[in-house]
């Protein structure tokens, strides 16, 4: 080895070592007076479990559908107060932030200290969000910042890789292209006799004409929240889905922390997808719910099988898209079925 | 232009790894196989963009080495011609369908060109080219060749006779997507000398690269957002707002311009090679003519050397000499993107250098301390004007733009962090210094506490403060 390598080397060694003790100084700077800011403006749920988590029994990770609400509405009362109203006794926290999936919860359960003992979370699972319209959705890339801040490591190098954009920073273009790609490629398959998809991918399912009257006219309106309906849930999991991976590894962490965890398996609107569409959609959601209850029962979680809960009334925006958004009752109905799984 | 985390962008993650990567293997292995390791770590880099683009800088590269090749032995003019025009078509050709077409073809509905995308992919590919991601680097990779075979040509250099070197000349990693532009009779001496291991050169590698990336992700990535807010909004803020946000716009285009050469000449320093510098303060010049040699150098001097000069350059009567000056402004402009607002920009360059050269040739000012300081900072406001034509999208945004900068009542208020100010102060101090010199050099003359204390200082700015926008560098673009 020639004496400039060696030199390289040694020398090199040295300031590699100082600059990591010196990035190990500069997180405990970051963290003291910095580390807020950072949560404010990018990951603020960081912040909100942080002021809850030494003092709850229970901690209810949600989404949009835990806490909208209608003008029309008796009350307001979230998902999650409905289930602590029920649970007098336990201290309940809420962590909710719009469009929040797994991939958000994940990182928020990994950073649960496993200091309270005996602790129960309940994790929101919405249908919806397995599909692929979620999973290449344009809001996701800014989701994947937040879970980045998330990450249980050290703060600073949480925001270094920030920075340095490493999360699923896909551009919306191209998620856009990969779930053309998946609309056109994956193919719906039953071994059902009493199914049988005639147009087994989303692409050719929506482009089957419908609500045609006796002159050939189309309803437009109908014609698009169908489709919608069948985007949302015309779909089937596996274990390569995405979700599933994350769902995995959230039971995981979470049982290795010795904490029990609660799916609540939200509900969706049956009664208008079967009027949109049909029994083959139907089918395709209540199969899809049962691989969800099936195996995560099997892996040691409760699963509260919401799915087929709440008639059309009660959904929020039924007129305009498939969303999980309830009327007062609807979450009450919700909280009380969780509550007592509790 | 996708970017993925698998892309390998200089500020990202995996550039962070590939590159100690390929400099321990450049190093290990004998001499004769380093172009190999170069050139399959220059593939994989472009590759990782979108596999399908090494197709179009092979076909350049081939193109391009057959035709010099071919030229240099004929001594037949005509048959020079041929083969130099085969070149410069099939370059140009590149350069039109991907970058200019556009122009010319209907709009395309991103939806509906992603639908047609799937169902037809080779189509497809050419489609999403040509409307949606430009391949990255094409404009540079392109006019590093056409240079080689435009020298060729005019027996300057001997054309390369190993396919191999000549891939990697056109390809090197860390010039290949945004420059700077090399000429042949520079970058190819340094890619086959045999260079030995250097500490001198890694440590200045490293304060490159460091200040490079202080620059690009501490100043450029924190004002992207507030240069967003305002451009995609002017008439919401208050006035100052607006005048800073279109005054930030140049800033952020320097710092991030010039952040990513520093970053490539620090790689390209990993492995021995001696890239030339693409800036050098461009916004304290006293003329635009002066900014016009600090900025993207590597560019305004290929338009010298390969349009100004052969159009005949000034020693020409007056108006033709006018109408070259222009020519090359609009070209260059141009040459950044399909859209008439870079026309504009570049013949606004043009307008202030014929006028600054008229009002030289009558009578020379004389170069005291006020008349230079007055020509900065008219020279600055007038360049951070003319910025506002390239940001745009359409001309339809000016009236609007201009609009908010003199008479507003929007509200909103742009607020700059206490980080970001001490950024901002930082950056100009290192400008100041560096003004006779460069970063790497500066930091020679410093006792070694207070380098470390530069060091330091500098990746708390980058580990703590480094904005978080989703931006690559904004020249992949082009």
């Amino acid at each position: 080895m020639s004496q400039e390598i060696k030199h390289i080397i040694s020398k090199g060694l040295i300031r590699l070592i100082s600059i990591a003790v010196i990035v190990l100084g500069f997180n405990q700077i970051y963290t003291s007076y910095f580390l807020n800011t950072d949560l404010d403006n990018h990951g603020p749920m960081l912040l909100e479990l942080s002021h809850i988590v030494d003092t709850c029994d229970v901690i209810y990770f949600g989404e949009s559908s835990n806490f909208t609400t209608h003008p029309d509405d008796y009350n307001t009362l979230r998902i999650s107060d409905n289930i602590a109203a029920k649970h007098p006794n336990k201290s309940f926290g809420t962590i909710n932030h719009g469009a929040y999936h797994v991939g958000m919860f994940l990182p928020l359960v990994k950073q649960l200290a496993m200091s309270k003992p005996s602790r129960t979370i309940i994790v929101t699972m919405n249908l919806r969000t397995f599909n692929q319209d979620v999973i290449f959705g344009p809001s996701e890339a800014n989701l994947r910042l937040a879970s980045r801040f998330y990450e249980p490591s050290l703060p600073i190098l949480n925001k270094i890789f920030a920075s340095l954009n490493h999360y699923d920073n896909r551009s919306g273009h191209e998620r856009d292209l990969l779930k053309w790609k998946a609309w056109t490629y994956d193919t719906l398959v039953s071994h059902e006799d009493s199914v049988d998809f005639k147009y087994n991918t989303i692409r050719r399912w929506c482009e089957v004409p419908k609500f045609l009257d006796s002159a050939g006219i189309q309803d437009d309106a109908k014609r698009q929240l169908a489709d919608q309906y069948i985007k949302a849930y015309a779909f089937q999991i596996d274990d390569s889905n995405p979700m599933i991976q994350e769902f995995d590894e959230l039971l995981q962490v979470a049982q290795q922390k010795n904490i029990r965890v609660v799916f609540n398996l939200i509900p969706e609107n049956i009664q208008d997808a079967r009027y949109y569409i049909g029994e083959n959609l139907v089918w395709l959601m209540q199969s899809n719910r049962d691989f969800l209850v099936e195996r995560y029962a099997n892996l040691g979680a409760t699963v509260v099988d919401n799915l087929e809960l709440l008639p059309s009334k009660h959904f929020l925006d039924r007129a305009v898209i498939p969303q999980e958004h309830y009327d007062a009752k609807g979450r009450e109905l919700v909280g009380l079925k969780v509550a007592d799984m509790l | 232009m996708q970017v993925t985390e698998k892309t390998l962008l200089f500020n990202s993650v995996a550039f962070f790894i590939f590159l100690p990567v390929v400099v321990l293997l450049y190093y290990f292995l004998p001499q004769k196989y380093r172009w190999v390791v170069l050139l399959a770590a220059s593939y994989f880099f472009y590759g990782s963009w979108k596999i399908e683009f090494l197709s179009l800088i092979m076909f350049s590269t081939l193109v391009d080495f057959y035709a010099a090749q071919a030229l240099h032995r004929q001594k037949v003019t005509w048959r020079r011609n041929v083969f130099l025009g085969i070149s410069l078509s099939a370059n140009l050709g590149l350069l039109f369908a991907f970058k200019y077409l556009v122009l010319f073809l209907p709009s395309v509905d991103p939806m509906i060109a992603n639908i047609y995308t799937v169902d037809h992919p080779f189509l497809g590919f050419l489609l999403q080219g040509v409307y949606f991601s430009i391949p990255v680097g094409i404009s540079f990779y392109t006019f590093q060749t056409l240079s080689y075979t435009l020298d060729v040509y005019h027996n300057r250099i001997e054309p390369e006779k190993h396919l191999g070197h000549f891939a990697l000349f056109v390809s090197f990693f860390p010039q290949l997507v945004a420059g700077p532009i090399e000429r042949f009779s520079r970058l190819m001496p340094q890619l086959k000398a045999k260079h030995v291991v250097s500490y001198k050169r890694f440590q200045q590698a490293f304060r490159l690269m460091l200040y490079g990336f202080f620059i690009k992700m501490c100043i450029a990535d924190n004002l992207s957002p507030l240069v967003d807010a305002v451009y995609d909004n002017p008439s919401t803020f208050t006035q100052w707002s607006t005048w800073f946000g279109t005054f930030a716009f140049g800033l952020q285009i320097y710092t991030d311009f010039a952040g990513y050469s520093l970053i490539a000449q620090g790689a390209a320093l990993c492995l021995g090679i001696s890239l030339m510098d693409n800036f050098k303060t461009p916004y304290f010049s006293t003329s635009i003519g002066e900014f016009w040699n600090r900025w993207h150098i590597s560019l305004s001097t290929w338009f010298r050397d390969y349009v100004y000069v052969p159009l005949g350059g000034n020693r020409v009567s007056l108006l033709r000499w006018v109408v070259n000056i222009l020519a090359v402004f609009i070209i260059s402009g141009f040459w950044h993107g399909a859209n008439y607002t870079f026309l504009i920009w570049g013949a606004i360059h043009g307008m202030l250098y014929l006028v600054e050269r008229l009002i030289n040739a009558n009578k020379r000012l004389p170069q005291t301390r006020f008349v230079l300081l007055a020509g900065g900072v008219a020279i600055f406001i007038c360049v951070n004007i003319a910025w506002l034509f390239f940001r745009i999208d359409s001309l339809q945004q000016v009236p609007r733009h201009v609009n908010a900068l003199f008479q507003t009542e929007g509200v909103q208020n742009l607020t700059l962090s206490l980080p970001i100010i001490t950024m901002l102060v930082t950056f100009l101090i290192a400008e100041i210094l560096t003004y006779n010199s460069r970063f790497d050099r500066l930091l020679d003359r410093y006792p070694t506490v207070l380098r470390w204390i530069v060091y330091a200082g500098l990746i708390w700015c980058i580990a703590a403060w480094a904005g978080v926008t989703n931006h690559p560098f904004i020249y992949f673009q082009f």
